[in-house]
């Protein structure tokens, strides 16, 4: 099996194929990211798209300095960023009157806390929202999450630490 | 319900994956969509440019001074009697007023030789 740096050298090489094969093979880990992130299997299927999107542009100019896992898991975060800017504009302009989704198995949990929960998440400060998506999405070890965003293991505990104090605050009120 | 465990309720949540080809499928046509309405926007926007350089260059030439003018009005007008005349001078009137090119009107005047118009410098037909 090729690694991801073959397939994408094969595609700066002109193969399309190769594209093709890495949004398969990395597509479950990207789409699972945003399903949880968004409890909504439309939405996580748009934003797996657009990520895949501006990795077929990005790629052709990936100089191969990190792992690809490392540098799409970069992506999905700065697009969950995106996603909470946007939905923070939506909901602030009252344009999120559609019913919530239903479409993932949430029988188990209420599904409005899972959005009050992200709501919160949204107005961390970035490295903490960061760390915590990661951990929540992913249940990512510090050590992988401390390499994508650049830096220490331990600041990246201390981040997910106060990002929980400030969740839990914010949730109890 | 405390928070770590609303994280785990989140990271075990059960999901299945779209099928790998007609996801495939629909990212290519999207990204082409993209790319068209890209293109799209690129084209506009040089062709308002283009549009906008031209305008500017073309204005550029026009001049305020008579002088530029005065040689084509010393030429002789043919003859004509003051019937056709007022009609000429209404039909060709009307073609400037309602003309929506005003370039594409005076060439056509000056093709039909129609110089007392095309040469008119007084802002309008007396």
């Amino acid at each position: 099996m090729k690694t991801d740096h073959e397939l994408i050298k094969e595609f700066q090489d002109g193969n399309h194929v190769a594209f093709d094969e890495l949004v398969k093979r990395h597509l479950p880990e990207t789409y699972g990211f945003f399903c949880k992130f968004t409890a909504d299997e439309i939405e996580a299927e748009d934003l797996a798209q657009d990520v895949f999107i501006k990795m077929f542009k990005a790629l052709k100019k990936f100089r191969f300095e990190s792992e690809f896992k490392t540098y799409l898991f970069r992506a999905n975060i700065n697009m969950s960023n995106t996603y909470l800017r946007r939905n923070k504009w939506r909901n602030l302009l009252h344009l999120d009157q559609a019913p919530e989704p239903g479409y993932l198995d949430t029988s188990h949990e209420d599904g409005w806390k899972r959005k009050e929960l992200w709501d919160a998440v949204a107005k961390l400060p970035s490295r903490q929202r960061m760390v915590v998506t990661m951990r929540i999405a992913q249940e990512m070890p510090y050590k992988e999450i401390a390499s994508i965003i650049g830096i220490s293991e331990n600041s990246a505990k201390v981040n997910y630490h106060h990002a929980v104090k400030a969740l839990k605050e914010k949730l109890q009120d | 319900m405390n928070i770590e465990q609303r994280f785990q309720q989140i990271s075990q949540s059960n999901f299945e994956t779209p099928d790998g080809d007609s996801f495939i499928a629909k990212l290519h046509g999207e990204r082409q969509k993209r790319h068209v309405k890209k293109m799209g926007i690129i084209y506009g926007v040089t062709a308002a440019a283009f549009v906008a350089v031209f305008g500017l260059m073309t204005t550029n030439q026009l001049t305020d001074d008579p002088a530029a003018y005065a040689s084509n009005d010393l030429k002789l007008l043919e003859v004509m009697d003051s019937e056709t005349e007022e009609y000429v001078y209404d039909l060709a009137e009307y073609l400037v007023e309602s003309s929506d090119d005003i370039w594409e009107t005076l060439a056509f005047l000056d093709n039909i030789e129609f110089e007392p118009v095309t040469t008119m410098n007084d802002g309008g037909i007396q």
